[in-house]
């Protein structure tokens, strides 16, 4: 039943029916009227005939032996004896009324016209159920028509319906051409117009779904690329460690293995945590959060690395600064600001790492004394795998984007500035946490603060 | 033989660097395409290996800027430079290999790759630079194989060090040539490595009592070179 042809097809049908109804009802009562205005007059006439002039007009002959119509002249005596009837019938009706009358003999009714002369009543009748039966037949004639079309229409209805569908259906063969690898745009040339929204909605959505496939497909082959010098490190180094000719060498072929292997599993987790803050990954919960517990987490998970620079890592916050956010985002963005500072600083540097109120928000700065990064570059160093220079540090160009990325997500503004002291400063701003604002401890489950400002940078 | 490693991974360029050394080459690193440019405008090497993704690097203002590894490449074969160049890249799409070669290289090997294939590599490219079939070099009894890096002398094997190998191996791509002091020093010695004083003397020493006191000549004040020197009259 779901098919609109089967649907149009039976509502025609039923829709047919209910028109022969209607114009069989309405033909049949306005036929029975006027039947019974005439047989009326017929029967008053005809004994109004036989009364003046003892018979029946020569006009009035063919009416009355026409036996479809069944008329049936009675004569009694006043005393009440039948002296005539021109038809012999089962069932006559009795002596009526003068004038018209419905009388019942047996299982019929009559429709009788009684006039009355000095010695004998005449009385001309006539079964009410010929009125009837004749009203039918009209009824029924001027419904055959509509019977007799019906099939042609059934047949009109469901080669239209067909026609009508066949854009739709082309619709649904283009769609299923269309595979994971071709996402065109349907055409909508020549559709009708309540087709078209439909092929314009699908075709937005194909486009949308090809952005994000495309994305999704840089975002792998970047991913495959930046692999494989990891990969060529490791198995250089590999190869490199079986030819050692001497222990020295094997030693430091075995720590540059180490490093190496070290390098690939830091790539590996940067791309794990920048595919998890991409737009269109899942979501997690997001919760009340210090913001500076997740920050002093973090300076501490790279206190050793930074020691191993001879650089300093000082941190500073004020009591209490909680943002909404999701946990282990959050930690990552604060690891990859303390981290960045700390590789692309010079060895001994000091990084100022602070979290403090700023008016209504919540905000993060890392001071580095670094090279800085010229304004003119601030906007590329967000990309992926995009490094400024080649160092001495075996950064993974996904630091930033993490950094972006997950900021982007929690409605965070991030801006790169110069620091007091030269070198970069990144301040990240957050909406706080109502949490924050009314100084209620703790709460989980929270709505994202989405509506805050967008990274500008 | 000296080798220019053009490769800004300091970790891949680290491993090559000490791979290609075990092998006997003196070899040179440089990080960007600048520095490769500049590099090769002022030195002379028997082969470049080349990575294409490089970061440009800080080159002279006036000088057109080079994007990658393959403006380094177009800009050598501009200057009509016919130093054998293999790229060695990440880059593994036909159209990168078809650029590469397109645009100069003798060779296109791409990233990860086995050392072994690497060093074959080395060995084919130079032998098809100096326009020779065999894969060994002889002269005077003396044959040297770079694949195996071994050198017999009239069929007996001859124990070479590999300092005295990189010398013989450059005085014998070339029989008749004269090589400076300073040109075999170049063939043993990469940038930062330590260069011994009266080297290239000890080492031509060495060989001579190895090979045969007259197997390699001296051109006083020129250079050395194995068979007919054309400056020393017969």
């Amino acid at each position: 039943m779901s098919s609109i042809r089967v649907r149009l097809l039976l509502s025609l049908l039923a829709m047919l029916a209910l028109a022969a109804g209607l114009i069989g009802a309405v033909t049949y009562r306005s036929v029975l009227a006027e039947t019974e205005a005439l047989f009326d007059y017929q029967l008053r006439q005809m004994a109004l005939t036989l009364r003046d002039q003892g018979e029946i007009a020569p006009d009035q002959v063919g009416t009355l032996t026409d036996e479809q119509l069944d008329f049936v002249v009675q004569i009694w005596t006043v005393d009440g004896r039948s002296i005539y009837a021109s038809r012999r019938h089962p069932n006559l009706p009795a002596r009526a009324l003068l004038g018209f009358a419905d009388v019942k003999a047996g299982s019929q009714v009559w429709r009788t016209f009684s006039v009355a002369t000095r010695d004998r009543v005449i009385q001309v009748a006539q079964p009410l159920q010929i009125r009837a039966r004749l009203a039918a037949n009209a009824a029924l004639r001027s419904v055959a028509p509509l019977l007799a079309i019906a099939p042609l229409l059934a047949l009109g209805v469901w080669w239209l319906a067909a026609r009508a569908l066949a854009p739709l259906q082309r619709v649904a063969a283009g769609v299923q051409q269309r595979d994971e690898q071709s996402l065109a745009p349907l055409p909508t040339g020549g559709l009708p117009d309540e087709v078209e929204p439909l092929v314009r909605a699908l075709n937005a959505l194909l486009q949308r779904l090809g952005a994000s496939l495309d994305s999704q497909r840089a975002f792998v082959a970047d991913a495959a690329h930046e692999l494989r010098s990891p990969l060529t490190a490791l198995k250089l180094q590999l190869q490199l460690l079986r030819r050692a000719p001497d222990e020295a060498a094997r030693a430091a072929a075995v720590d540059a293995l180490g490093a190496g292997i070290e390098r690939a599993a830091r790539l590996v987790e940067q791309l794990l945590t920048l595919a998890r803050s991409e737009p269109g990954a899942a979501r997690g919960a997001f919760e009340t959060l210090d913001l500076g517990e997740l920050v002093r987490d973090a300076v501490a998970a790279t206190q050793p690395y930074a020691v191993s620079r001879g650089s300093v890592l000082a941190y500073d916050a004020e009591p209490g600064c909680r943002v909404e956010g999701e946990r282990s985002a959050i930690g990552a963005l604060a690891r990859n600001l303390v981290d960045n500072a700390v590789r692309y600083s010079p060895a001994g540097s000091r990084i100022e790492v602070s979290v403090g109120r700023d008016g209504e928000r919540v905000r993060l700065r890392v001071d580095d004394p670094g090279p800085g990064i010229p304004a003119a570059d601030r906007e590329r160093v967000f990309d992926r795998f995009y490094r400024r220079s080649t160092g001495d540090e075996d950064g993974t160009g996904l630091g930033l984007a993490i950094v972006r990325s997950v900021a982007d997500r929690h409605g965070a503004e991030l801006t790169l500035d110069d620091a007091p002291g030269g070198g970069l400063r990144v301040t990240l701003r957050f909406a706080a946490s109502p949490s924050e604002r009314s100084m209620a401890t703790t709460g989980t489950g929270a709505t994202p603060a989405a509506s805050a400002a967008t990274s500008t940078t | 033989m000296r080798l220019l490693l053009v490769e800004d991974d300091r970790m891949i360029g680290e491993s090559l660097r000490s791979a290609l050394r075990l092998e006997g080459y003196a070899v040179d690193w440089v990080r960007d395409a600048s520095a490769a440019h500049t590099t090769l405008a002022s030195e002379r090497f028997d082969l470049v290996l080349l990575d294409l993704g490089l970061p440009p690097g800080a080159g002279p203002a006036s000088a057109p800027p080079l994007r990658d590894g393959l403006d380094v490449l177009r800009a050598l074969r501009a200057r009509r430079d016919a130093t054998p160049v293999i790229v060695l890249t990440a880059r593994d799409a036909r159209g990168d290999k078809v650029a590469g070669l397109d645009a100069g290289a003798d060779d296109y090997l791409v990233k990860p790759f086995e050392l072994d294939e690497l060093n074959a590599r080395i060995r084919a490219v130079v032998r098809r630079h100096s326009g020779r079939a065999e894969t060994t070099l002889a002269h005077g009894g003396v044959v040297l194989d770079p694949a195996t890096r071994q050198v017999t002398r009239h069929g007996e094997p001859v124990l070479l060090s590999a300092r005295e190998f990189a010398v013989l191996e450059a005085l014998m791509a070339r029989p008749g040539a004269l090589l400076s002091r300073a040109q075999l020093e170049d063939r043993m010695y990469g940038w930062g490595e330590e260069i011994e004083s009266n080297a290239v003397s000890v080492y031509i020493h060495q060989l001579r009592k190895k090979l045969g006191a007259d197997f390699i000549r001296n051109v006083r004040g020129v250079g050395y070179c194995v068979g007919a020197a054309p400056a020393e009259p017969a």
